[in-house]
Formats: structure tokens, sequence, C-alpha cells
């Protein structure tokens, strides 16, 4: 059952960009398109559970003092794997992410959800806060893009959705579209947060 | 003291397994990316001008040109070159094709990284389309002078791209002038 | 172009047009974190040009120099060269200046997981001078990473202003704290695309 738990919390409760504010930099620059969103949150999402796992599996043979530098070793080896098969195999893709590949190692949600949780639980419960977090992570990158894409480029996934005479807002795209768009989105949590409560 | 050796010996110990385990991988992705590389140029160069067999002709140490004959009758058809100048955000490198009055068959933009929604629109169609049948004269904005219609919001870009080819339009003629010459 | 138009190109470019914090998205955590009060903003700002500059020299000669055919052990090595930087800086700081490291001690932690540290020493090995050719040296990555540095600086201390005057305005409810300071460096990205325009 805890397990479960552990999956589903990443997704609203413990979301990784709206609530905890964790890993602002690629959500905003990376979200110009929808693709790029996924392509980013699926890196995101493997490099936060393969990172979980073995930390959580080393956590008692690394001493206290030295824990931060052994987990960015840890995550920075996984972040230059998925750079590496990203670039042999999905070359656009790899393109279009770009600087933000690499970055993926300083985003604060992979090395906060080390220290935080895996560092403290067994294998399986990282394993699931990894996938919860990674996914909470791919919906909120996910729903920053489908706002800009469509308002932007007047299409989603690269289908035309707007009608023709839609003429895109180009803003949308641009840097201060991503500041405003997760400003309106935050805003909007707010709100709903304060509503259940 | 050997508390700190340990400490440095743990440390050690998990950077030795990780560049293991990326040499590892490196190996495996390196030649798949090269081939990659490769195998993207010479099929784009096939596609600007199809049937021909290309004979590379070193210009400078960072630019040559292909001259392209017929696959059989070893007739002239034209050239390609791969030309880069800086855009907005990015080098952008685009391949073109010449026939042998130097006039573009055909553009193809095989590397940029400019700004989503503006820049990085040359690689659509309907930019690259209208540089076909273009003289190098005619290669600027509409701006400057010439016959492209600059992309919506990125004139430096469009501007870079027309300029790079003209400026390596120029190169060609001028080595193929200079050998005719040598020949003669 | 002589090597002080150079510098003006590189300074203009890292300060304004390409703005780590609002063109290129790098370092937004510590710009939302610590963007509330011109004291701490100040003392941020300060730590980071420190280490950025520090950073940039240092990547850069790790690269030419011992990375060579190990590309793919770049990542792994900056930000280890990162962490361990910041935590020499800090010990320095902490013995020689004790005054310093009052005001800057308590962020020199948190640069480590900035990104616009580690995104410096990557830009900085495929980066390219004006002509579009020539790849940025010793000095030119150095001073690329100061001016990013100044660039990250300028804009969080203009944010850390607002911000402060922000307090005396009654804002919609919901729109307190993190939504407004993103509506706010929205629309100094904007007034920064003035600065676009520039052709260096």
């Amino acid at each position: 059952m805890r397990f479960f738990y552990e999956i589903v919390k990443g997704l609203i409760k413990e979301n990784p960009m709206f609530v905890l504010v964790l890993g602002t930099c690629p959500t905003l620059a990376v979200s110009t398109s929808v693709i790029n969103a996924l392509g980013m949150g699926a890196a995101v999402t493997f490099v936060v559970i393969c990172s979980n796992i073995i930390i959580s599996l080393i956590k008692d043979i690394v001493p206290s003092s030295i824990r931060i530098p052994i987990f960015i070793v840890v995550i920075a080896a996984f972040v230059s794997v998925v750079d590496m098969t990203m670039a042999a195999f999905l070359p656009p893709l790899h393109k279009a992410l770009g600087i933000f590949i690499p970055l993926i190692v300083v985003n604060c949600v992979i090395l906060g959800r080390a220290e935080a949780f895996a560092s403290k639980n067994n294998v399986l419960y990282s394993l699931a806060d990894g996938l919860g977090m990674g996914m909470g992570a791919t919906l909120s990158l996910t729903i920053v893009a489908t706002i800009r894409e469509i308002l932007g480029s007047g299409t989603w996934l690269g289908i035309r959705v707007m009608p023709n005479s839609y003429e895109p807002m180009l803003v949308a795209i641009l840097a201060p579209g991503a500041f405003f768009t997760l400003g309106f989105l935050m805003a909007l949590m707010n709100r709903l947060k304060e509503k259940r409560s | 003291m050997k508390y700190y050796l340990k400490l440095g010996g743990i440390l050690l110990a998990i950077c030795a397994i990780a560049t293991g385990v990326l040499a590892y991988v490196n190996s495996v992705t390196e030649p798949k990316i090269a081939a990659l590389k490769a195998e993207e140029s010479i099929e784009s160069r096939e596609k600007l001008i199809p049937g021909c067999d290309f004979e590379e002709v070193v210009l400078r140490d960072d630019f040559s040109y292909f001259i392209a004959r017929d696959k059989e009758t070893k007739e002239l058809k034209g050239y390609t070159f791969t030309a880069q100048k800086k855009g907005y955000s990015s080098i952008i490198k685009t391949m073109a094709g010449l026939d042998p009055e130097f006039r573009v068959i055909g553009i193809k933009i095989i590397d940029q990284g400019e700004t989503p929604g503006l820049g990085a629109n040359c690689v659509t169609d309907s930019f690259t389309a209208q540089f076909k049948g273009k003289t190098p004269d005619k290669l600027a904005v509409k701006k400057d002078g010439g016959d492209i219609k600059s992309i919506t919001g990125a004139t430096i870009t469009s501007r870079a791209i027309a300029a790079s080819l003209s400026e390596e339009i120029q190169a060609i003629k001028a080595d193929l002038a200079k050998k005719q010459e040598v020949a003669e | 172009m002589t090597y002080i138009g150079e510098i003006f190109v590189i300074a203009m470019s890292a300060i304004f047009i390409q703005n780590f914090l609002l063109s290129r998205f790098l370092g937004l955590c510590p710009f939302l974190g610590v963007s509330t009060k011109i004291d701490s903003a100040f003392g941020m700002g300060m730590a980071v040009i420190f280490v950025m500059t520090l950073t940039a020299s240092i990547t850069y000669l790790i690269n030419v120099y011992l990375l060579g055919p190990y590309a793919y052990l770049q990542t792994i090595a900056f930000i280890l060269t990162i962490a361990a930087l910041v935590q020499f800086v800090e010990m320095v700081i902490q013995k020689n200046a004790p005054a310093l490291y009052k005001s800057l001690g308590v962020y020199l932690p948190l640069i480590t997981t900035n990104c616009a540290v580690l995104g410096v020493a990557i830009l900085n090995t495929t980066a390219v001078r004006s002509d579009g050719v020539t790849p940025y040296n010793f000095l030119d990555s150095t001073l690329n990473g100061f001016f990013s540095g100044v660039g990250f600086t300028v804009v969080l201390l203009a944010m850390a202003g607002i911000r402060q005057r922000l307090g005396l305005v009654t804002l919609p409810k919901y729109m307190r704290g993190m939504p407004i300071a993103l509506i706010l460096a929205g629309i100094m990205a904007l007034a920064f695309y003035g600065f676009m325009g520039f052709k260096l």
C-alpha cells in the first residue's frame, strides 16, 4: 500500500515543481513544446529512479560526512549515460534539449530526493519515490509546455489545434512567456490549495 | 588521519566505478553517434544532387566543397558544400547544392540552435524553398537588397544563412576560376 | 577586431543580450529564493561572481588539458570541480576573512547546485568569439565567467529591489509570493528583449 502512496504523492501533493518549487530552470527552459517537455521529463525520471535506487543501496556504507559528493557522482554518472544514449538514438531531441541534459545534475529535485528520501528508505520505496517524483516533474513540465505550445505555435505535440486564423502569440514560447505561464499556474495552485483546506 | 584516508578511498572507489560505467556506455554510443553524423551529411548531399559521384576539394582548414559528376556520363552536375556562420545564438550550418552555373538547387539547414519559434523556424520548408534557383548576388535578405524574405522576427538568423551561402559560393567560384586558368 | 572590442562583446552578451537568468534560464532557484531582500541578494551575487569566475577558468584548463579524448567524463568532472571549489573557497574565506565569511558564508554551499555555475562551464567549452570560428581561449572563458556572474547579480539586485517595494502594495491574495515574483521576472525578461537587436 505504501508503495503506491509514495508514487502518487509526487504527482500532486508533493509535486516537485508546483509545490516544492524545485528544478525551475529546466521547467522554464525546455517547455517550449510538448515533445521537448516529455523528453526532458523522461530523462529526469530515469535519472531520479536510478540514483534513488543506487543511493538507497549504498546508504549504509557511505560515511555521512562525504555523502553529498558521493550522491553528486552517482547522479552525474546517470546523467552522462542519458546524455550519450540520447545523442546516439534520439539526436533531434538531444539537440533540442541541449545544455539542459547535463544540467539535470544540478536539478535540485534529484539531489533533494537523494538526501531527503533515498538515503533514509529502502530500495523499494526509493524506487516508488523516484517514479512518483519523475512523473510529477514530467506532469508539470507537460502542463506548462501545453499552454505555451498552444498559445505560442497554435499546435499541440506538433499537431495544429487552433483554427488557421489564429495568429500565434509568439511571446508565449519566448523567455517572458515561460515566466508568465508559470506565475499564473502557481497562483492557480495557491487558490486550489486554499479551497481544499 | 586513517579516517580521512578511508573517506578518500570510498570517494575514489565510487568515482572509479562511475568512470568505468561511463567508459563502457561511451564505447557503445560513440561509434553510433559518429556514424549517424556521417550518414546524415552523405544522405543530404545525395538528396540535393542525386545520382552523382562526389569529389572533395579542400579549400581551407575548415571548409571544403564537393564536385558532383554523373555516375555514368561523368558530366558535371554541380557542387555541394556546407557553409557555417554565427546566427543569433548559435552557429548555423547550411548544406547547399549548386548547379554548374552556380544557381542554388536547394539548401538544408543541418545544424542550428536558434531561438525556438523565431530563428529555429529557419529549418521550415517555407524558408528554405525560396533559395531555390537564386544566383549568388540575390542571396541576401530583402532589407539588404536581395531576394530572401526573412523569417518573422529573426532577421539576424536569415541574414547569417544568406550571407554564409553567398560568401562560400564566391570562394568556390574564385577557386574554380583559378584552377581553370592554371589548366589553360 | 581588437581584443578590447572582443571583451566588450563578451561583456555585453553575458550581461544583457544573453543574460543567464532572463534569457538562458540558468540559476533560477537562487534567483527566486534569495531575491526578497537587497542585502542577501548582494551577498549571493558577490559569491556567485567569485565562484563563476574561478569555475570558468579552472574548468577551461581541465577541459583542454585533462579531458581531451575523455569528453564523456565532462559532466562528472565539472560538477566535482565545482563542489570541491566551493568547499575550498568556503574554507579559505572562513580562515582568512572572517568578516567576508559572515556575509557570504551562508550562500556558498547553495552555489554548488546553482545551474548557472555548471552552465557557464559547459557553455564555455563550445563558445566561439564574435567572428564565429575562434573558440574561446583561457582569458575569454574567465571573462565570460566573470561577466555572466555580473549579469546574474544585476538582475538579482533589480529583482530584490522590486520585491522589497512589493511589500508595500496590496496584491491579489493568490498572487502573493512566488506567482508575482515569476510575473515580475517575465516583465523584466520582456524588457531585456530590447537588447536583442544589438548586433555586436
